[in-house]
């Protein structure tokens, strides 16, 4: 162990080399092992939180297979509020409750768009099984700006149970006839 | 939750790093040992490296019984060479200090926990600490440490027993 005789710049240098090889070794082996653990398997099954068509169903609107993603297609009055009670569900199809919540992802006509103008408000109301208002996600306009809504908090699903988005869409008096185009998602916790 | 199970590579791996630890030490107290005996336990380790790889790469060719007892069975090798260095300071070198701090510092954790691991896959436990690492690696991490100190002091274990010595008088 004494490292202070004569062999010792050579010694030191040997331990050193071994050191380094042990390191590079050891991490490689690791890395080894890590990947044969990170082989995980995936099984497909259905979605436990899917969309359901509403009892105001709109016309033209889209639902895709398997209820995993919907494209409504909304109206929107100028100088009026129209109010789509029941447009679309959420439905828990599992035994278990799931958490959930609405995230925007984007919206055309872009902020800066003139269009943008037209509208004042879209706004997208979680309802309970009752009609208890659970979240707010409201699409508002400021000139041609859209004030684009952050995440709502995540709300608590029950086992088979269905709840409501409902709509109020606004448009500006005197509004031109364009279309706005949302994406929203659903996140859920599984 | 999901949970971790351990795979029977784990015991190779486990053998690697107990090869590599030796090469370490058999450098560190060269002038006890062959010269070329630090590189046959980096070679060792490579060997044990190229063996997880071809474990990797041919997983769904060999069955969990035979991936367990290949691994098993290296590890075996690692600790027998472990005891082996200790037996030679024993026996060979008659060097009983260095002995005892080797089977304290080295043998007895290194044992302790193959041991440990070998009863965690045996029983198919997830990776949550069970009572028996709760109390095998604070023991063996105690043992490590006094080995340790009387490694760096063995004065102390001579100042001790001369105190003992004067109480019995």
């Amino acid at each position: 162990m004494n490292l202070r005789n004569n062999r010792s710049p050579k010694k030191a240098v040997k331990l050193l080399i071994l050191l380094l090889s042990s390191l590079l070794i050891a991490s490689a082996s690791a890395s080894v092992y890590y990947s044969m653990i990170m082989q995980p398997t995936v099984t497909i099954t259905s979605a436990t939180i899917v969309f359901a068509t509403g009892n105001d169903w709109p016309s033209g609107s889209t639902i895709g297979t398997n209820s995993t993603w919907v494209s409504l297609a909304l109206k929107a009055y100028p100088n009026a509020t129209l109010t789509y009670d029941q447009p679309l569900n959420i439905s828990n199809t599992d035994a278990a409750s799931h958490n959930f919540r609405l995230r925007h992802i984007s919206i055309t006509p872009a902020t800066g768009q003139s269009a943008v103008g037209n509208f004042t408000s879209i706004n997208f109301v979680v309802q309970n099984t009752t009609g208890v208002s659970q979240a707010s996600f409201n699409y508002t306009t400021t000139g041609t700006s859209w004030n684009t809504p952050s995440p709502t908090g995540y709300m608590t699903l029950p086992a088979n149970t269905q709840w409501i988005i409902h709509v109020d869409t606004t448009a500006v008096a005197g509004a031109n006839a364009v279309t706005a185009n949302l994406q929203i998602a659903l996140d859920v916790q599984q | 939750m999901t949970s971790f199970v351990l795979q029977p590579e784990f015991f190779a791996l486990l053998g690697i790093d107990l090869f590599l630890l030796l090469s370490l030490l058999t450098c560190l107290l060269d002038e006890r040992f062959p010269k070329t005996i630090p590189y046959m336990y980096q070679l060792a380790a490579i060997y044990g490296f190229g063996h997880l790889l071809i474990s990797r790469n041919f997983l769904d060719m060999f069955g969990e019984y035979t991936r367990f007892w290949y691994s098993f069975l290296y590890l075996v090798i690692a600790l027998a060479n472990i005891v082996a260095v200790n037996i030679y300071f024993a026996v060979l070198k008659r060097q009983n200090t260095i002995s005892k701090i080797w089977s304290g510092a080295i043998t007895f954790p290194s044992i302790l926990v193959a041991v440990y691991f070998v009863m965690q896959y045996s029983s198919m436990q997830t990776s949550m600490p069970s009572i028996m690492l709760q109390i095998s690696l604070p023991i063996s991490a105690g043992v490590m440490g006094i080995s340790l100190i009387i490694l760096a002091r063995p004065e102390i274990i001579r100042k001790l027993l001369h105190k003992k010595k004067e109480v019995i008088r």
